[in-house]
């Protein structure tokens, strides 16, 4: 009975159109976009010149003297860097010998001039300065001996044009967007997680009812569509890696295999959300595809898919929305395995996925249990 | 025609404030085609849902097959087969795949599930059909691939809730017909429609119902002898006089007519040869007529009797 579920489960989301193009083609199409939109510019930036800024030091700051070496030694240094005092800094700025002023002792500032790519290129380094400026403080009053790695690991982070020889993958600005869409195609699962309810809840849809007055058990109904939709989105989530990977030639990292369980991980915890929108309330389906299209781009929003910049502000402001962010969860999860040498925040982001997932289920089946309605 | 199929005890249903069924009772015994007419919002898909255990009722009690009918009573639910109002079907899967995924729930040996399949498909006349989706099919083809899902794993109770509604007059005769087969190869039909002249054709018990209450029930001859009215006459004729009108209400057995300039209409309760007596009033005035008529009451008369209003669809 469980296979006979799933096998017309399956035919029929793979025969739904809004799933294959939500599912497949968009974010196929997305990708090639992105490729498009930001291959050119990537190409310019590894070309780019170290961005020459002037740095006031309104106060000794150690921390950020540390970051600004690391970021502006080495054979492909992202930053020159002058230190003066403000007055000769104006002057510089003003006869365009630098890009920007950075006002150096506590939280940093930045002053610019123009709009360009390298004034931009200062902003992400002082907003990714200011976000990660804690994590360094601590580690330098708690574990002072890592801290030399912490501030590598933010040269990796804010350098788009540097490649450090300690980290095993890339820190290419851009695949952020990549991940994100990864993150997008992740949560699209929750289409997928809502047929669950759309298919085994009587009040729902005339096809359910007629399926409860049959005598297969509720639960088996159930359960085959939750696999059906696990396996639909895994191959979905397949595809989206491959494609980006091996097609649009989008580096992923070394870690491949990881790449794909994560992703495939990011997508079962699509499912599960769409499972909990499906269940939780007893709004029309159609309400329902909403509520998870309008749920899952504001949390694509938020980690980054439209503006690369938000993560950082969001961590600087309210980093509790990242730590539970799905789509953030599912990008960050992705971008730790290409640059971090360790697991443990991958880890710490997977386990948090898959905790999330396992509430979510839980809250849905809970949701669910009901054999009897008020109304139909 | 023994055995009680199913027996719905004083049920009662609330919305809210609005009572949906009030002490509804009803027995079906075993080869019956029952039918449960009544206007729109009448309670009859209430009853099914609460017979089918997919609603939950405030008060009563539900048995069918003489068990009590839950959502666990999978043993019962084999034995039944539902024709929702809507069409149920999966839009992705072709008429076959359908069929047999619903064939499917109930049937899980391939091959005999096949024979049902292949044998449901012929019912319905679906052959030409199978690779076609639900959404290239006709509105009586839908209607008949929704009938086919429901009965194709030989049911012994089947539940048919509003089954013709929106289907053209060819394929509505194709689905009663069809009915009224299944009755004939043993299975017990409980029918719920609007339509008095489909109950009327095909039940053989049947019984009325309006707001949430049952208000007769009987054979189609029962309920009609319920009513005052056994027949109705109607005369095209013009130019009658106040004094002829009076002549034809004096007869026996006439107790209420009306002329409208044109149309006279005569109701009769009783007495044999109540229209060679109007026709003799007419030749006797020496008055013209065009075309005369007569009518046995119908169950929307027995409806408006009852209850002083005219059946919905039939207003509409």
């Amino acid at each position: 009975m469980f296979l006979h579920h799933l096998k017309y489960d399956i035919l029929s989301m793979l025969r739904t159109k809004a799933l294959v193009i939500w599912l497949i083609i968009f974010p196929i199409v997305l990708g090639i976009f992105f490729k498009v939109a930001f291959g050119s510019v990537y190409e310019k930036e590894v070309k780019f010149d170290a961005v020459p800024a002037a740095v006031v030091e309104e106060e000794k700051d150690p921390y950020f003297a540390a970051a600004a070496k690391a970021l502006s030694e080495g054979d492909d240094p992202f930053m020159e860097l002058t230190y003066t005092d403000e007055k000769e800094a104006l002057s510089l700025l003003k006869n365009g010998k630098v890009k920007g002023i950075i006002y150096a002792g506590g939280e940093l500032r930045l002053s610019v001039a123009g709009s360009g790519s390298g004034e931009t290129m200062l902003k992400v380094f002082a907003d990714s300065y200011n976000a990660q400026r804690k994590v360094i403080v601590d580690t330098a009053e708690n574990d002072p001996a890592r801290l030399p790695k912490v501030i590598e690991a933010l040269s990796q982070e804010i350098s788009p044009a540097t490649k450090v020889s300690v980290t095993d993958g890339n820190t290419d600005l851009y695949n952020q967007y990549f991940f994100n869409l990864l993150a997008m195609v992740a949560l699209y699962g929750s289409l997928l997680g809502i047929n669950i309810t759309l298919y085994n809840q009587a009040d729902l849809s005339p096809l359910s009812a007629r399926k409860s007055c049959s005598p297969a058990h509720r639960f088996t109904g159930l359960l085959a569509t939750l696999v059906s939709c696990i396996l639909m989105e895994t191959v979905c989530m397949t595809i989206s890696v491959t494609f980006l990977h091996f097609v649009l030639d989008v580096d992923l990292g070394k870690h491949m295999g990881l790449v794909y369980l994560t992703s495939i991980l990011g997508g079962i915890l699509g499912v599960a959300i769409g499972f909990f929108i499906g269940a939780c309330n007893s709004f029309s389906f159609n309400t329902k595809v909403g509520i998870s299209m309008v749920f899952s781009m504001l949390a694509c929003f938020l980690s980054g898919l439209m503006i690369g910049n938000i993560k950082p502000f969001i961590q600087q402001h309210c980093p509790i929305v990242n730590d539970i962010n799905p789509a953030a969860l599912i990008s960050d999860s992705i971008y730790c395995l290409n640059i971090c040498s360790d697991y443990r925040r991958f880890t710490i982001k997977i386990v948090t996925m898959a905790a999330m997932t396992a509430v979510l289920m839980i809250l849905g089946l809970i949701c669910t249990r009901r054999k009897k309605y008020a109304s139909l | 025609m023994e055995n009680t199929v199913v027996k719905i005890d004083s049920l009662v249903k609330r919305y809210g404030d609005l009572i949906a069924l009030d002490h509804f009772s009803l027995e079906i015994k075993e080869g019956e085609i029952f039918g449960l007419l009544g206007p729109n919002g009448s309670g009859k898909t209430t009853t099914i849902n609460c017979l089918l255990s997919l609603l939950a009722f405030d008060k009563g009690d539900i048995k069918i097959f003489g068990k009590e009918m839950t959502p666990t009573s999978y043993d019962i639910k084999k034995d039944i087969g539902v024709i929702m109002q809507n069409v149920a079907v999966f839009d992705e899967l072709t008429v076959y795949e359908n069929i047999d995924y619903f064939c499917g729930l109930y049937i899980t040996d391939k091959a005999e599930r096949k024979k049902c399949v292949d044998e449901a498909v012929r019912f319905v006349g679906l052959e030409d059909f199978l690779k076609f989706r639900p959404k290239k099919l006709s509105g009586g083809l839908l209607r008949r691939l929704n009938i086919a899902c429901g009965i194709a794993h030989k049911p012994k109770l089947i539940i048919l809730d509003e089954p013709t509604v929106a289907v053209d007059p060819q394929s509505r005769n194709k689905i009663l017909e069809g009915i009224q087969e299944l009755n004939a190869r043993g299975a017990t039909v409980i029918y719920t429609s609007h339509y008095m002249e489909e109950v009327e054709k095909i039940c053989t018990r049947i019984a009325i119902m309006d707001k949430g209450k049952k208000i007769a029930e009987g054979t189609k001859d029962q309920l009609k002898r319920m009513i005052k009215n056994t027949e109705t006459i109607t005369v095209e004729v013009l130019g009658l006089t106040d004094e002829v009108i009076s002549q034809i209400a004096g007869l026996p057995h006439i107790y209420d007519h009306s002329y409208d300039g044109s149309l006279l209409t005569v109701f009769c309760s009783g007495g044999k040869h109540n229209l060679i007596r109007v026709m003799e009033v007419l030749q006797k005035n020496d008055l013209s007529f065009g075309r005369v008529y007569t009518e046995l009451p119908t169950l929307n008369d027995v409806f408006l009797e009852i209850t002083g209003k005219a059946l919905r669809d039939k207003e509409d």
